[in-house]
């Protein structure tokens, strides 16, 4: 099924790391970022490199992360505090500078340990806490000038307003052709997998943007060729599964793993570490106030408090993309200790139950103690939903 | 037996390896084992001695379904069905209005929630730790001294419940040990300890709702004492199982192996 871009692709993070090593010897500064509402377009239009640093998977550096902060974090969190004590990871090793958002107050805080332990400079994003109210516009406007004037004091020139609006451009193109993608892999005779698709996403963590669009572009060239337009139906036989819930880094391919194996077919997401941040991203004007609006009107992040549930974007925008991806179930995948999604489980369940939409929670870490348990949930939820939509393979 | 078309369903669980022979739609024989080390070996030994019992050989074998957390090494199934899947079409099999199960076996509990026709619509699984399960009773009775079996029925003897924690098994016992070093009475403590596991259950029933009638299987499902504390604590009344209950996972092997013979898959 690999396209040939894919290799390309993966030659190409091979050697990223050296890349990197090299820009900085020329005097090119890096931003490691962490978070949902962290507007890249700033850091790459001043001419700093951005990476998106945190893996996941790892239960070793889970448990140096936890040397360093609480165990009642969730594992991303402590995995990401492990990257920095251990200090073997390339990306983290050639950050110079970096940004957090607050809208997880988990991920605020390992800003805080990383600073106090790593000595890191750090530059935090304030994230208003409801997106709806019309003051979260003007607080998070004010966020956004202040991070900016931060970067460029550490970039050591002013934002230009012209490269600006180029980066805003390239942006686009990377959003839009990553929502493409993700059409391509969820038709019928599809030449790309969802995993692919994800791992594709995550390969934009690193490159840089402008080769990473040129790359995108290039895997879209080679699906119309094979593929031809994509059309999305539910085949016979197939198991269609939505991921939603907590962070899915690269690295932590428990659970995708588990659900390929047992038959299922993961068609869409709407993870913070997939593809819900290109989503709905329309920045109206050429400023750093036409930034902020256009962060804050996305699919806001699990995270933020929001109470009233006929009026939530998150919950709305979840059911129009298990109805575009015509999947049939939802895994809702929530790690130990992350609130935020493990609190909306229960609500999330039973709204998408109204609509006949069967939701599996799964709720796990990166320790393999649970790989059997969680094989024989997910094993069933893939004959439930054989059962109730192919009579033929009913058992 | 001339021209017999036998379906069997084996179940290898974490303590206990349960296997049912139906032909014509009855059950023609079983068997119970303690699951060894050799998973694969189990599943066969339970098998052999499932046939002999009904006094049939390999050969009058159609069809197995493997399941249980030793499916995954079952080359002798022709296919391999979770016990979610399986628990439904046991209890259906054995009373068909079931629309809820309690499942309760070795290492894991279960809450399953099932259509008219036995097919599984929602379930939730304990996360982790062993409370709850007959792996956390066997710890139990070890420190009464007592065996599995007589668990139960001490615990309908108690004058009062003496609240025992529930969230991780080596807590729960150094907390009786206490209670026991305090001068409690044991079956007090007891039947503490089958309402602290049903109240963790009635936390899985909060995720997928419960609704008459409820089924109560698995290997725990024989403690009389269990299933008292679930009818006090979940305030439902549980039907009388028909067959014993720790066969259902098996019984709905064997169900689905006649199904899929009949549809040739």
């Amino acid at each position: 099924m690999a396209l040939k871009t894919l290799e390309i692709i993966k030659k190409r993070l091979e050697e990223r790391p050296k890349e990197i090593e090299k820009a900085r010897r020329e005097g090119q500064k890096v931003v490691g970022w962490q978070g949902y509402n962290i507007p890249e377009e700033i850091i790459y239009a001043l001419g700093l490199i951005p990476v998106r640093i945190g893996v996941g998977g790892d239960d070793r550096m889970v448990e140096i992360g936890a040397r360093y902060i609480s165990t009642k974090n969730c594992v991303f969190v402590r995995e990401t505090v492990g990257l920095f004590a251990e200090n073997n990871d390339p990306y983290v090793q050639n950050t110079d500078i970096l940004a957090f958002d607050a809208t997880c107050l988990q991920t605020y805080r390992t800003a805080e340990i990383i600073q106090y332990y790593f000595n890191k400079e750090v530059l935090i994003l304030g994230v208003p806490r409801n997106f709806y109210w019309p003051e979260a516009k003007v607080y998070f406007t004010k966020e956004v000038e202040y991070f900016t004037r931060r970067l460029e004091k550490q970039a050591g020139k002013k934002l230009n307003y012209q490269i600006l609006a180029d980066t805003i451009g390239l942006y686009d193109r990377i959003r839009n052709a990553i929502v493409t993608i993700y059409t391509y892999q969820a038709a019928a005779g599809n030449y790309l997998s969802w995993e692919e698709t994800y791992d594709l996403i995550h390969a934009g963590y690193y490159l840089d943007r402008r080769e990473y669009l040129s790359l995108l572009e290039q895997v879209l060239a080679e699906l119309r060729e094979k593929q031809g337009q994509p059309f999305i139906e539910a085949v016979e036989g197939e198991a269609r599964i939505f991921l939603s819930g907590s962070v899915l880094p690269p690295g932590d391919k428990k659970l995708i793993k588990i659900i390929q194996e047992v038959g299922g077919r993961i068609v869409g997401d709407d993870l913070w570490s997939g593809l819900i941040p290109y989503l709905d991203v329309k920045i109206p004007e050429n400023s750093l106030q036409g930034l902020a609006v256009g962060y804050l009107n996305r699919t806001p992040h699990g995270a933020l408090p929001y109470l009233d549930l006929d009026t939530d974007r998150r919950i709305k925008r979840l059911k129009e993309l298990i109805q575009t991806f015509k999947a049939q179930g939802v895994i809702y995948h929530t790690l130990r200790y992350c609130d935020p999604y493990t609190f909306k489980a229960k609500e999330t369940k039973d709204i998408l139950q109204k609509e006949g939409i069967p939701l599996l929670e799964i709720h796990t870490e990166y320790a393999g103690s649970d790989l059997e348990a969680i094989r024989t949930r997910v094993e069933a939820f893939v004959e439930m939903l054989k059962n109730r939509y192919d009579e033929e393979v009913a058992v | 037996m001339a021209n017999v078309s036998a379906f069997a369903g084996v179940d290898v669980g974490s303590l206990g390896t349960k296997t049912v022979i139906l032909v014509d739609g009855e059950i023609a024989g079983y068997s119970i084992l303690r699951t060894g080390i050799n998973t694969e070996e189990n599943g066969l030994h339970g098998l052999e001695t499932a046939l002999e019992n009904a006094g049939l050989k390999r050969e009058d074998l159609k069809y197995i379904v493997a399941t249980g957390y030793g499916r995954i090494s079952a080359p002798y199934a022709d296919k391999t069905v979770t016990e979610i899947t399986c628990h439904a079409k046991g209890a259906h099999y054995l009373h068909p209005q079931t629309r809820t199960i309690i499942d309760m076996g070795g290492q894991d509990c279960k809450a399953i929630r099932l259509d008219e026709d036995g097919n599984v619509t929602d379930f939730a699984m304990n996360d982790k730790c062993a409370a709850g399960t007959g792996r956390f009773l066997e710890v139990m009775a070890n420190v009464f001294k007592v065996s599995l079996d007589e668990l139960g029925p001490l615990s309908l003897r108690a004058t009062e419940v003496l609240p025992v924690s529930s969230t991780c098994t080596v807590f729960a016992e150094s907390e009786t040990v206490s209670l026991l070093a305090r001068g409690e009475r044991p079956e007090n403590i007891i039947i503490g300890i089958h309402h602290a596991i049903a109240n963790r259950v009635g936390g899985m029933f909060s995720r997928v709702g419960i609704e008459s009638d409820v089924f109560f299987s698995g290997g725990v499902a024989k403690n009389i004492g269990m299933r008292k504390a679930l009818e006090d604590v979940l305030k439902v009344k549980i039907v009388e199982p028909k067959k014993d209950p720790q066969l259902v996972g098996a019984i709905g092997a064997a169900v689905i192996a006649q199904n899929s013979w009949k549809r040739g898959r």
